[in-house]
C-alpha cells in the first residue's frame, strides 16, 4: 500500500470582503478546517494562490508568514489554545509584545480595553485553569483581537461549549464584527450558528458548493 | 533578535518554571546540582590527596628546601659553619639539621624497631609544625637529655591487646614512662617520655624524636654532619629563590627545592591523578549533557502543540527556541549554584572528617578556580543540551505541532 493523495480542497476560489462576518460550513472532512488554515496562513497549499491586499501570501517567506500572521491576522481555536503558564493578561497582551510599533503602555492599555470589552478585566491575573471553558474562549478572542488585526479567524470556537457559553461567543463576535468593523472568518458545523454570519460558503469534497448572502444574519 | 523578542522570551520561560510542573523543575536543578558536585568531588579528593601528601612531606620531611650530601657522601659535613652560612642568607627563615639512628624501643614486654630522629628542637619548631602536632605531655627543649617524644601509633594502645593491632607499638606508653632504647651502636639508655605527637603522616608517625645534644652522647662525639638539612624560606620568598642563593653562596651538598623532591617522588602519582580527573570529568559532562538533553526534549515533546499555537498566534521560531533556552540556563544556573553549595558543605564535612588512611590523611581541596571552571563548563554543557532539542522542536511546521 503506497500513500494515497487527497485532495483535501479542489478548485476553491473565495473572496473575503473587509468588514464582513464570513461562515464557512460543511460536513466533517468537507475541507472547511483546511480552507481556514490556508487562508490564515498556517498550511501551505500544494497549488493555488493566496492573495491579501495585492500581496501573494504563498511567495513569502517563513519569517514573512510568520510576521504576516502577528500584524495582520488574529486566531481563535476550538481547544482556546491559551499558554496555560501565562495569566488571562499575559496571554492577552502577548502577541502585542512582539509587535514593534508597539510600547509597554500602548501594549497595557490595548490589552486592558479588550479585556474589559470581553468582561474578564477582573480576572486579568488568572491562570486560563481557573476559568471556565466560556471564559477561557472569550481571552483566547481578546488575544485574537489585541493587535487589531485585519481579519481574524475562528475554527470552530463553540466546539467544545455548550450552547449559552456559545450564544455568548457568537455574540462577542457579531458585537466585534458590528462595532469594530472586524472582518470575521469562522468554521462551524453547527447550522444555527448560521444565522450571526453575514454570508456563508458552503464546502463539500473539498469544492464549494454555495457561497451566498445570508438573508437572516443579523 | 531584538530586545523586544528576548524579553518576551524569557517571560514565556520564567512563567513556565513558576508555574509549570515543580518537580520536573526541582527534579532538574536537583540533577544538575548532583552533576556539578560529582563533576568536582572525585578530582577534589585526588587533589586534596596528592595536597595533603605534599603537605606533609614538606611539613615533616623536607620543607621548602632541603640540603642532602652528593653522591657518595654519607653525610652533609662541616654542620655549623653550614648552618651558619645558610642561615645568614636574606630568604632564609631557618635551616635545621637532621640525624636519624636506627634503635629498639622496649616497654615492659613489648620490643619495638624504629628510627630515632635528632633535631634541634628550637630550630625545628621555625621550620616544622611538629611541636603542633602534640597529643600529650609537651614538646622538646634544646637541651633535654634522656628525654623523648613518641609517635602516637609508636606509643600504642593499652586497651588493644597486641595480636589486634594493625601496626607494632609499645603498648600504651604514656607521658612519664620509662622507656629504654638500644641503638644500632650498642648504645643502650632509659628515657623519660615526655610527650607523644600525632602528624597524620605515616613516616613520622613511625619514628621518635631526641635532641641534637643526646644524640652527641649516643654517638659519642660532636655531630658536626647531619643526613640532610631543611631550610625555611621567609614569607615572600620561593623555594627557587633561596635554592639559587645557596647555589650562589657556595653550598656544596645537593639542594632541592620542596618541588624538585616532589617531582621525582610523587610526579607519577600526581600524573596519575590528572588522568583520573580527565576521566571523571568527561564522564561528568557526558551525563550531564545527556540528562539535560532528555529533560528538555521531553519538555519540548510535552508542548508541541502550544509551540504550534505559538507560531500560529505570529510567535516567531527563534523566540519559542530561545524560551526553552532561557529555561535551560535558569535551570542550569540554579542546578550550579545548589551544586556549589553542596560541594561546599560536602568540603567543611570533609574537613571535619577527612579521609584517613595508615600513610596519610586528606579531605577535599577544592579552589575557587575549581569552581568557577565547573560552573562555566556545566553552564556550557547545559546550553547546548538545552538548545539542540528547542532548535529542533522549534523548526517544526505549524501543522505538526498543533496536531500533536
Amino acid at each position: 500500500m503506497g500513500d494515497v493523495e487527497v485532495k483535501a480542497l479542489d478548485g476553491v476560489t473565495i473572496d473575503i470582503i473587509k468588514g464582513e462576518f464570513l461562515g464557512i460550513m460543511g460536513a466533517s472532512g468537507s475541507g472547511k478546517t483546511t480552507l481556514l488554515h490556508l487562508l490564515g496562513l498556517l498550511d501551505d497549499p500544494t497549488t493555488g494562490r493566496i492573495v491579501i491586499e495585492g500581496t501573494d501570501l504563498c511567495n513569502l517567506t517563513d519569517y514573512e508568514k510568520t510576521m504576516f500572521r502577528l500584524y495582520k491576522f488574529g486566531y481563535v481555536f476550538q481547544d482556546y489554545a491559551l499558554v496555560p503558564d501565562l495569566t488571562v493578561m499575559e496571554n492577552v497582551s502577548l502577541p502585542a509584545m512582539l509587535r514593534k510599533d508597539r510600547d509597554d503602555q500602548k501594549i497595557l492599555d490595548d490589552s486592558h480595553d479588550i479585556l474589559k470589552k470581553i468582561g474578564l478585566f477582573d480576572r486579568r491575573d488568572h491562570l486560563p485553569r481557573e476559568l471556565s471553558g466560556g471564559q477561557q474562549q472569550r481571552v483566547s478572542i481578546a488575544r485574537a483581537m489585541v493587535n487589531k488585526p485585519d481579519i481574524l479567524f475562528a475554527d470552530e470556537p463553540c466546539a467544545n461549549l455548550d450552547s449559552e457559553n456559545s450564544r455568548m461567543v457568537l455574540d462577542l463576535f457579531r458585537e466585534i464584527n458590528e462595532e469594530m468593523k472586524q472582518t470575521i472568518v469562522m468554521v462551524s458545523h453547527e447550522p444555527w450558528h448560521q444565522e450571526y454570519f453575514h454570508r456563508i460558503v458552503k464546502l463539500g469534497d473539498g469544492k464549494v458548493i454555495s457561497d451566498e448572502i445570508n438573508g437572516h444574519g443579523k | 533578535m531584538g530586545k523586544r523578542e528576548l524579553k518576551t522570551a524569557f517571560l514565556l520561560a520564567l512563567r513556565s518554571l513558576q508555574r509549570g510542573s515543580r518537580s520536573s523543575a526541582i527534579l532538574t536543578v536537583l540533577i544538575i546540582a548532583m552533576c556539578f558536585t560529582n563533576m568536582i568531588f572525585l578530582p577534589s579528593l585526588l587533589n586534596g590527596i596528592g595536597q595533603s601528601i605534599t603537605k606533609q612531606i614538606v611539613d615533616y620531611e623536607v620543607s621548602d628546601v632541603l640540603v642532602d650530601p652528593k653522591t657518595g657522601n654519607q653525610y652533609v659535613g662541616d654542620l655549623d659553619t653550614t648552618l651558619d652560612l645558610i642561615n645568614g642568607m636574606p630568604g632564609v627563615e631557618r635551616a635545621t639539621p637532621h640525624f636519624s639512628k636506627g634503635a629498639t624501643l622496649m616497654y615492659h614486654k613489648r620490643v619495638l624497631g624504629t628510627t630515632i630522629r635528632a633535631i634541634k628542637p628550637n630550630d625545628e619548631k621555625l621550620v616544622s609544625p611538629l611541636y603542633t602536632k602534640m597529643t600529650a605531655g609537651s614538646y622538646l627543649g634544646n637541651d633535654d637529655v634522656g628525654e623523648i617524644i613518641l609517635a602516637k601509633p609508636v606509643a600504642g594502645d593499652a586497651t588493644i591487646k597486641e595480636e589486634d593491632e594493625f601496626q607494632p607499638s609499645l603498648g600504651g606508653v604514656r607521658v612519664g614512662d620509662s622507656i629504654t632504647i638500644e641503638y644500632g651502636n650498642g648504645y643502650t639508655r632509659d628515657y623519660r617520655v615526655k610527650g607523644i605527637y600525632y602528624t597524620g603522616w605515616w613516616e613520622a608517625d613511625a619514628a621518635a624524636y631526641v635532641t641534637w645534644t643526646d644524640m652527641e652522647k649516643v654517638e659519642g662525639k660532636t655531630l658536626d654532619y647531619a643526613d640532610f638539612i631543611t631550610v625555611k624560606a621567609k614569607p615572600g620568598y620561593s623555594p627557587k629563590f633561596v635554592k639559587n642563593e645557596l647555589l650562589q653562596y657556595g653550598v656544596a651538598d645537593r639542594v632541592q627545592t620542596s618541588t624538585d623532591v616532589l617531582d621525582k617522588n610523587m610526579g607519577k602519582i600526581l600524573k596519575s591523578y590528572a588522568i583520573l580527573n580527565m576521566v571523571s570529568l568527561f564522564v561528568s559532562i557526558v551525563i550531564t549533557t545527556v540528562v539535560l538533553f532528555i529533560v528538555i526534549t521531553i519538555k519540548t515533546i510535552n508542548s508541541r502543540k502550544q509551540i504550534g499555537v505559538l507560531k500560529a498566534i505570529g510567535v516567531d521560531r527563534e523566540v519559542i527556541m530561545h524560551a526553552y533556552g532561557f529555561q535551560v540556563i535558569l535551570l542550569s544556573l540554579m542546578g550550579i549554584a545548589l551544586g556549589v553549595i553542596l560541594t561546599l558543605l560536602l568540603n567543611v564535612y570533609m574537613e571535619y572528617n577527612p579521609v584517613v588512611t595508615v600513610d596519610w590523611s586528606a579531605s577535599l581541596y577544592i579552589t575557587t578556580m575549581d569552581l568557577v571552571m565547573n560552573s562555566v563548563i556545566l553552564f556550557a554543557v547545559s546550553i547546548v543540551a538545552g538548545y539542540v532539542p528547542a532548535y529542533q522542536v522549534s523548526r517544526e511546521d505549524i501543522q505538526s505541532g498543533m496536531r500533536a
